[in-house]
């Protein structure tokens, strides 16, 4: 059905608390990890400690004797190989968690180890093939095919650059690290059905990947006899889609021991197979004219997605349309997949991109800001006319917008300064640096599910089996309803994350708002449509003649008015319903222009302190000016901003995961070592969401987190006159770069 | 396994699947009540140790044990007795939640570095991964979940909630309750606005956020000392 937003707005666009608040921030909440159920038990995996191994013998008979043990789920056999260190073998349930890691120890197993490599640079000095067999022809190299493209005219281009400079750039392989740990509890009912509690950003779909999963075992369950329930959720930033190996391991092990099973993996497991953002290393050439004009950009980068597949980098050139030659080689090495990660590929082209535009900024002595300025993507004519609201039809405006905010919020005309050139002699200096993102944030190709209920005695339900991941999802549904019904907040009871409440996609790409909150829109507009046309008759008027007001419904023939209540008890014993669909197909018909778009900006200015004497760099500042089409609760998407910006902090000071060349394991799979950011480390964060009502919704989750660690680059080389080169942006790096002078 | 099967059938069936609202599916009183003969062994109050636990503990001295076998352990928790057989490696953390079913306080690094599992021991605040259960015997345990009373939120987790100051809220009981002591014994000093007004030093520089928006939101709008007339809630 053809809806639209109203016109006028009296709650979306507006700050709401999120209606879970208080459950979370009082433990009421339950995540998966709380779920305990009678007769539960708990499941622990053994993994390969050795990077590369075949597995030689495997003895359990000892772990099935001790105390507690009550099942065990083998995943590698005899004769299998191991990839790497954290590598699943199997999985064992017991009565405790103490019991089931007792039952662990006590399983013998003989590897027989085989060579690996974990480093980058070692595989490229000489391919050992040790990473798992790939495609038809059983490919085990490590370097892969190079990915290349050339822009047309690129030749000429590089011919007629004044100015060349290179710089090589790299950022290690981070951590997700998921508060929230992976795993669910499963539990297999009377009627052969699965019911699981999973830590999952795809509700729906991790019903149905454990239902072909037992059907292509040859145990029939159908899925329709699968519920995944996941209420609350503790964070995933792309590496919780589906059961996973250990959700499957738990679904086996309950249904042999007959009892519902726990497994969510512990801190080390977590870090070591959880997921990994993909670190990213090379050399970028960038080259124009002495007026800020580039016209040439070259990238030769290469990167590893762990045991996992695919290039680490996203588009290169990254925002900028420069003539382009790239080349980018993947390295599969024995260390876990990367997986997905808040804006995959976008933070490390943002890095390389806007970290070599500050260096050719510099090189030819112009302020970076002007230099972007310069250089920016133009609004598409075409585009104009086809499609006013694409991001192509509006880039170049928004982006110039969006700096001309952030330089002013920053106070850029005044701290920006030559690279190493700012006011005082003493150790401490100051620096300021800004880089740029985008995103797509479209609604989702597969179909969103929504439902909305009105009882008569006025209360109203929102339903929908999306997940919130923290995104505040299900106060964005309460939002919309209640801006539709004329109700408030708190008069919507949202029932989300079950999967039999109907199709919704994974939460990844920033879609699920611009999927889910359309969805609602469709539901709440035909339940009103309906809830007037069942009373009408009973108020003697006519449906079309109904209009809502806040917490009331008026007559506009009779002009009279009724109250919400009032209406609503005249539905007797029916109720009025009213169900949504939506999909990135809907969101494209002429029709529906303004409901859902795609396509954003972003602008982050940094500003940081460095102390050259400790290399001790601390962020004093963020802005972070930020759009994403109509906003439905702007307190949410500052909270969204706020946390990007600061998980990007992270990126650049912090994180980085650390494999050991020796013996092929990450020596820092925990939260001691593994550097995360506290609350003394924060800066101040200035947020500016732009609201763009004529665009209609788009995603915010990913992209403020893209730009944050390149500006923040940017602000220390603005600071100390020389590029630290590779994240994180630790005091040996620091000292480092500024003994070699940047060179 | 039959101990339990008969344990179910006891209670008449398998326990109730989620209702379609969005609580956990289950009360407290059910998971205990559910939950004597096999994992978690919990009972409420004084209640006996079931016959069907009995039999468990009796079978399971056959199988190898490492370590000490279960003993009796009481904690007093948010003003409530309860009481679980646990082995003394347990830690406070496990014990509250899987043995007690008392889950505000997570499970994140597992290694008292994070903080998410903090709770407070006698009025301070304790990392509950670092403590043994049966050290913890005899002290009076409080959690976030007794910071809301009839739905009454307490000053700290509302101004947490009117901030904003949470994204997944996985970490957010655990700050909430090193917040506590914090603005209450310290009413005079506003709480800090950046990494320039913070000595590092105190109760919530250590709580560890993956998003930290608590940092960012909470520094900036949580209101020093939110709850002026009590002296020491955590007392």
């Amino acid at each position: 059905m053809a809806v639209k937003w109203p016109s006028k707005r009296r709650l979306l666009g507006t700050r709401v608390s999120r209606i879970d608040g208080a459950d979370k921030a009082t433990g009421k909440a339950r995540y998966s990890f709380d779920i305990n159920l009678p007769g539960i038990l708990h499941a622990v995996m053994l993994r390969s400690p050795v990077p590369h191994a075949r597995i030689k013998a495997i003895d359990t008979s000892d772990a099935e004797k001790v105390r507690g043990f009550k099942a065990i789920h083998q995943i590698r056999k005899v004769g299998d190989e191991v990839y790497f260190a954290g590598d699943e073998v199997l999985a064992i349930a017991a009565d405790t968690e103490e019991h089931a890691q007792d039952c662990l120890r006590a399983v013998k197993i003989e590897y027989d180890p085989q060579p690996f490599l974990v480093r980058e640079s070692d595989a490229l000095n000489k391919d050992l093939n040790t990473v798992s067999p790939f495609g038809p022809k059983k490919d085990r190299t490590n370097v892969q095919r190079p990915i290349t493209a050339t822009s047309e005219g690129f030749d000429e281009a590089a011919k007629g650059v004044e100015v060349t400079v290179e710089g090589t750039y790299g950022l290690p392989p981070i951590s997700h690290q998921c508060l929230e740990s992976h795993g669910l509890v499963a539990q297999w009912t009377d009627d052969g059905g699965l019911t699981v509690y999973a830590s999952t950003q795809a509700v729906f779909g991790t019903a149905m990947a454990l239902s072909a999963h037992f059907n292509a075992q040859g145990i029939d369950l159908p899925a329709t006899k699968v519920k995944c329930i996941t209420h609350h959720m503790g964070g995933g930033y792309g590496s919780k889609f589906g059961p996973d190996i250990q959700g499957i391991a738990a679904a086996e092990l309950a249904r042999k021991a007959k009892a519902p099973v726990k497994l969510m993996l512990n801190r080390a497991d977590e870090v070591m197979v959880g997921g990994n953002r993909p670190g990213a290393y090379g050399k970028v050439r960038i080259g124009g004219k002495k007026d800020g004009t580039i016209t040439a950009f070259e990238s030769d980068t290469h990167g590893s997605p762990g045991i996992g597949r695919g290039g680490t980098v996203g588009p290169m050139p990254y925002v900028y349309p420069f003539t382009a030659k790239t080349k980018h080689v993947p390295i599969r090495l024995n260390f876990g997949s990367a997986r997905a990660m808040r804006a995959p590929g976008h933070p490390q082209s943002c890095y390389f991109t806007d970290c070599a535009l500050d260096d050719f900024a510099a090189a030819i002595g112009m302020d970076p800001m002007q230099v972007r300025l310069k250089n920016l993507p133009k609004d598409d004519p075409a585009a104009k006319v086809k499609d006013p609201q694409s991001l192509p039809a509006i880039r170049g405006t928004l982006y110039q917008q969006q700096i001309e905010i952030a330089a002013k919020l920053s106070g850029w005309k005044d701290k920006w300064h030559p690279p190493g050139k700012g006011k005082g002699t003493g150790p401490i200096k100051h620096g300021i640096g800004m880089a740029l993102h985008t995103w797509g944030g479209q609604a989702s190709p597969q179909r969103n599910d929504a439902k909305v209920i009105i009882a008569s005695d006025g209360s109203v339900t929102a339903r929908s089996s999306t997940q919130d991941l923290g995104t505040a999802q299900r106060t964005v549904t309460a939002m919309v309803v209640a801006e539709v019904l004329g109700l408030e907040v708190k008069d919507v009871l949202v029932q989300i994350g079950e999967s039999p409440f109907g199709t919704s996609s994974g939460s990844g790409g920033s879609t699920t708002c611009p999927s889910q909150a359309p969805a609602t829109l469709q539901a709440a507009t035909a339940a009103r449509d309906e809830l007037f046309s069942k009373v009408a008759m009973k108020l003697g008027a006519k449906p079309e003649d109904l209009e809502i007001l806040v917490g009331r419904v008026r007559d506009k023939a009779a002009d009279k008015t009724y109250t919400w209540k009032q209406v609503c008890a005249r539905l007797g014993t029916a109720t009025a319903e009213g169900t949504g669909a939506w999909t990135f197909a809907e969101s494209a018909r002429p029709a529906n222009a303004g409901i859902s778009k795609f396509g954003v900006c972003g602008v982050q200015v940094a500003e940081v302190s460095v102390d050259t004497e400790t290399g001790v760099v601390r962020v004093k500042q963020m802005v972070a000016v930020q759009d994403c089409g109509m906003l439905i609760n702007k307190l949410g998407c500052e909270s969204q901003v706020a946390g990007g910006v600061i998980m990007g902090l992270n990126y650049g000071l912090f994180e980085e995961l650390i494999i050991d060349r020796n013996t092929g394991r990450v020596v820092n799979a925990d939260m001691e070592f593994y550097k995360l950011g506290g609350i003394q480390d924060m800066p101040r964060i200035i947020v500016h969401m732009m609201d763009m009502p004529e665009r209609g919704v788009i995603g915010i989750g990913e992209p403020p987190t893209i730009s944050t660690h390149a500006a923040i680059a940017n602000a220390i080389f603005n600071a100390i006159g020389v590029r630290v080169p590779q994240t994180p942006f630790s005091p040996d790096r620091v000292l480092a770069a500024l003994s070699k002078g940047g060179k | 396994m039959d101990d339990r099967k008969d344990n179910c059938q006891e209670k008449g069936g398998t326990a109730p699947l989620a209702p379609p609202g969005n609580g956990p599916g289950l009360s407290r009183r059910d998971f205990l009540r559910g939950s004597g003969a096999a994992a978690a062994a919990t009972a409420l109050a004084e209640a006996p140790i079931p016959e069907a636990e009995a039999q468990e503990t009796k079978k399971a001295d056959k199988a190898v044990g490492i370590g000490p076998g279960s003993v009796k352990l009481t904690l007093t928790v948010n003003d409530t007795k309860m009481t679980a057989s646990v082995e003394p490696r347990v830690t406070l953390l496990d014990a509250l939640r899987n043995y007690l079913d008392v889950t505000g306080c997570k499970r994140v690094c597992d290694r008292g570095t994070c903080g998410a599992c903090t709770v407070m021991v006698d009025g301070n605040p304790i990392y509950s991964c670092t403590m043994l259960a049966l050290e913890a015997e005899g002290k009076k345990i409080r959690t976030a979940e007794s910071l809301v009373d009839g739905g009454k939120l307490d000053a700290v987790p509302a101004a947490f909630v009117a901030c904003d100051a949470q994204q997944c809220g996985f970490c957010t009981p655990g700050f909430v309750v090193a917040t506590g002591p914090c603005s209450t014994r310290t009413p005079r000093r506003r709480p800090p606005r950046s990494s320039e007004d913070w000595p590092g030093t105190s109760a919530v520089a250590a709580p560890t956020s993956r998003c930290a928006v608590p940092s960012s939101n909470w520094s900036s709008r949580v209101p020093a000392n939110p709850n002026p007339q009590r002296s020491d809630p955590w007392q």
